[in-house]
């Protein structure tokens, strides 16, 4: 039925694959290495550097931190976000197209820009708490997720099944939770899930606004590596992964993962 | 009479939100550059006189530019393969593809650094092959920063350029064979003009992306090959020059923002479905 | 120029599922035959393997002396119109019909004055500059019309083409399609699962269902004489009555019905009937009459009203049955009467294995 394609087009895709995918293989090599210095193909094997990472306090207090702020920052975004892209979809006419654009903000202004003009205004300007400044900025970067995912899915809902509940007898409030929310379950679950994992990866925003006691993960990485080149470094981007593996099991379980390449 | 005013009640949360903890702080980030007390174009004056920083300026385009061209090539071509592929091995390529996506840009830039360093695996591979004696010095390069870009970059690519070519309706491509069109020709006069919609959304994310990355030119480039990212914060965080730091900024700003309007502008020309 | 086509023996899987087996059928040159079938009947496979868009596993496709079944699609050299027209949405109307002109090597000035020439026997000559986008479904129609005929070939086939237009736009492309047919004498294959249309259009039909043709025939044939029950029931003959003959007197057969209905049939209506078979009736077939006339017995139910005369749903010993009445007696739901065939209306079938 399809045409077949080209064997150079074929052997290309499969180089582009390795490229993708080797270098995932080559820490994970790295991490588990018997080595003081970082090498693959590993020498010898050893779980020493795992364990390494939670010896070591700046990790384990950076691991809790990006945690506290990735659950919170997500939580806050669908808050916000979920009654947003309701509003959207529901209120189309009352409400002006701009509107929408305001949402993706937060993708459009460079990254780096937005967390050196928090710190200026907000850390420095408001005198908010580092940690508070930190949620807030990522509360912003994730938004977009929220806001996209969540009104894509409510773009095809018919909103027709709402009035049929309220005509029925349901309150509106009771309505949007049994009817409207179940219909965008797995929306809010992959909006969820892209909110969690941008949180956590995040550098950019978080550079200028960790402070004094308190960093994410990734900077700590960043910091490690300026100094130290030793597989610690391996074994905690091994835990970031597995994390995402975690994730991702749980997106391919509930939903399927090509919902993610839509 | 609470109808009336139901959808902005929901929104105007996360309005205030965008407006007060984005709007607000970046447009203070852009008129402190104007409110100079040696006069308002000052920060640009240093800047822009300044040749090491419009090195810096020409060096982030010329790599962002590299980077968008190589991964848009090297995307195309792939997509096309994976959004042809029979279901099963898609899905797998998919999640080949979406997996180093969902992994942090310091993992992935990390990665670089233990391939292309000194005693990294390329060099001992070279060397193993007797392609030379000496480690190259691969690292705190542009080209090493630029292959990190394409890594990064790539699955995105990828992923939204499958998006367009699965939108593209089988029947169109049988339409053209039947017409007499070979696959080649197929893929020139059908497939690719019907693609460039999607290329130039896929232009400007990986455009925009790695014009303002920071972690990989920091980890890849370091001192020697400064971009605009890295001089933001050297000189917000090191030197302490705040309005230098804000016309970095703004020039950020202006520059992401002229690239996302303009390809837009020119994608809403070309897309033949607009009409 | 124009070619018989000959499908031989022809195969075809979807994985494992066989959607086509021992498929044979030969079409004149200039003839335009229909695919006709519900969804899933093989039509549309049977369609796309012999534009090559699908593989076959045995058998050959030949368009006269040339056998296509290995040929790659684009060498094929077949007009194919699709369901969806499938225009490049980035071409002109004058691109689109000038594309496949434009693959065979053909020069900038003549393909021009072709597509210009073919614009202007579709009724589209100022539309030429204009996306697909921006046209009607019936101009959008036109132009796939338009782009398979202007590479002048041997074959054209059509896929459902006209099941997106509304009702009137449709009975006019119809004749289109027809008239461009007969003007060139292009062989060509017509998949629809509308009768009516399969029927107005065609110089034969091919009823298809599971994968194998059930009839292939004039429309005409079809229509009064099917030769099977699947054809019957398709081409309206709504009931279908066993019947055995008790006695033969010249051109007169009786027969009976189960449950015992006797009904006297005439060889000079239907042809010779075999002792066994089964009357099929369109719902106008069967006439209700007063329950002392001759005809099958039955009790008349749900009645509706048709404009030119009343369908009742009966109960008769021989099943449930759809008969007609006239309209100046209207007869409630639940009072007895008797069924009579019409023999115009009537067809007789051989019985089911």
């Amino acid at each position: 039925m399809k045409q077949p394609l080209h064997p150079a087009l074929i052997a290309f895709s499969v180089v582009v694959f390795f490229f993708l995918v080797a270098p995932l293989v080559i820490i994970l090599g790295a991490a588990v290495s018997d080595t003081t210095f970082l090498t693959f193909p590993p020498q010898g094997f050893s779980t020493r550097w795992f364990v390494k990472i939670f010896e070591m306090s700046a990790f384990r207090r950076t691991i809790v931190t990006s945690l506290e702020i990735a659950f919170l920052a997500t939580g806050l975004a669908l808050l916000f976000g979920l009654p947003a892209a309701y509003a959207l979809n529901r209120y189309r006419v009352q409400l002006p197209s701009w509107l929408s654009t305001m949402y993706v903000l937060p993708i459009l202004v460079p990254e780096i820009v937005l967390g050196f003009s928090l710190l200026k205004t907000v850390a420095v300007g408001a005198d908010m708490p580092v940690f508070a400044t930190l949620v807030a900025g990522h509360t912003l970067i994730v938004l977009p997720y929220a806001v996209r995912v969540i009104s894509a899915s409510l773009s095809s809902f018919d909103f027709s099944m709402e009035e049929a509940a309220i005509s029925l007898g349901s309150p509106p409030l009771k309505t949007f939770f049994t009817v409207v929310l179940p219909n965008v379950r797995s929306a809010v679950i992959a909006a969820f899930i892209l909110a969690f994992i941008t949180s956590i990866n995040d550098v950019s925003v978080s550079l200028f606004l960790t402070g004094p006691g308190v960093s994410t993960l990734p900077i700590q990485i960043l910091a490690h590596v300026e100094q130290f080149f030793d597989p610690v470094i391996a074994s905690v981007s091994v835990l970031l992964m597995v994390l995402t593996v975690g994730v991702m099991a749980v997106v391919e379980l509930t939903l399927g993962l090509t919902f993610l390449a839509k | 009479m609470l109808k009336r005013f139901a959808g902005w009640l929901m929104s105007t949360p996360a309005t205030l939100l965008v407006l007060l903890l984005l709007l607000v702080p970046v447009a203070a980030t852009i008129a402190a550059t104007f409110g100079d007390t040696r006069g308002p174009f000052a920060p640009y004056a240093d800047f822009f006189g300044s040749p090491f920083r419009r090195a810096v300026l020409w060096r982030t385009i010329e790599i962002a530019s590299i980077t968008t061209v190589i991964a848009l090539f090297v995307g195309f071509l792939t997509a096309f393969v994976v959004s042809r592929a029979p279901g099963r091995l898609k899905s797998i390529l998919i999640i080949a593809a979406v997996f180093p996506l969902l992994t942090g840009v310091v993992v992935r830039s990390f990665a670089w650094l233990i391939i292309l360093g000194k005693n990294g695996i390329l060099n001992n591979f070279l060397i193993w092959l007797g392609v030379t004696d000496e480690p190259f010095a691969m690292l705190y390069t542009e080209g090493s920063v630029i292959v990190a870009m394409v890594y990064l970059f790539v699955p995105l690519m990828i992923l939204t350029l499958v998006g367009v070519l699965e939108g593209i309706p089988d029947d169109l491509l049988q339409a053209a064979s039947s017409l007499g069109a070979t696959p080649a020709a197929t893929f020139r006069q059908v497939v690719f003009p019907l693609a460039v919609p999607g290329l130039i959304v896929g232009a400007v994310l990986v455009f925009t992306g790695s014009f303002t990355s920071y972690a990989t030119p920091q980890l890849l480039g370091g001192e020697r090959q400064m971009v605009m990212g890295t001089l933001l914060y050297q000189r917000a965080m090191v030197a302490f020059d705040w309005q230098g730091a804000s016309a970095v900024a703004a020039i950020m700003v202006v520059v992401t923002v002229s690239v996302v309007l303009g390809m837009t502008r020119i994608a809403r020309r070309l897309n033949p479905m607009s009409s | 120029m124009t070619q018989p086509l000959t499908i031989d023996r022809l195969s075809a899987h979807y994985g494992k599922v066989q959607v086509l087996e021992d498929f044979s059928l030969k079409i004149a040159a200039g003839e335009l035959v229909s695919l006709l079938g519900a969804s899933g009947c093989g039509k549309t496979t049977t369609l796309r393997l012999i534009a090559g868009f699908l593989e076959p596993t045995g058998g050959t496709i030949r368009l006269g002396e040339q056998d296509l079944t290995r040929l790659p699609a684009h060498r094929r050299n077949i007009g194919l119109v699709f369901q969806n027209y499938a225009l490049f949405p980035h071409l002109t109307v004058a691109e689109n019909v000038g594309f496949g002109l434009k693959q065979r090597g053909v020069a900038l000035p003549e393909r021009e004055a072709r597509v210009t020439e073919m614009l202007g026997r579709v009724e589209l000559t100022d539309l030429g500059d204009r996306l697909p986008a921006a046209l009607s479904g019936g101009q959008r129609q036109r132009v796939a019309l338009a782009r398979a005929l202007v590479i002048e070939p041997p074959l054209l086939m059509f896929d459902e083409p006209l099941s997106n237009l509304d009702a009137k736009l449709r009975v006019g492309m119809r004749a289109e399609i027809r008239q461009m047919q007969r003007a060139n004498g292009t062989t060509s294959v017509f998949v629809t699962h509308d009768q009516e249309e399969a029927f107005s259009i065609s110089d034969r039909v091919a009823i298809m269902q599971a994968g194998r043709i059930m009839q292939f025939d004039t429309p005409e044939t079809l229509y009064s004489r099917p030769a099977n029950a699947f054809v019957a029931r398709f081409v309206g003959f709504e009931n279908l009555i066993e019947m055995r003959v008790v006695a033969r007197k010249g051109d007169l057969v009786e027969a009976e019905a189960a449950g015992g209905a006797l009904l006297t049939l005439s060889q000079a209506d239907f042809g010779a009937i075999p002792d066994a078979f089964v009357l099929g009736a369109r719902p106008e077939g069967l006439v209700v009459a007063g329950p002392d006339a001759p005809g099958i017995p039955a009790t008349l139910g749900l009645r509706s009203y048709l404009g030119r005369a009343y369908q009742y749903l009966c109960d008769s010993p021989a099943g449930p049955l759809t008969a007609q009445g006239p309209l100046g007696a209207a007869q409630e739901a639940g009072s007895a009467a008797r069924l009579q065939p019409v023999a115009a209306q009537c067809c007789i079938l051989a019985p089911e294995a």
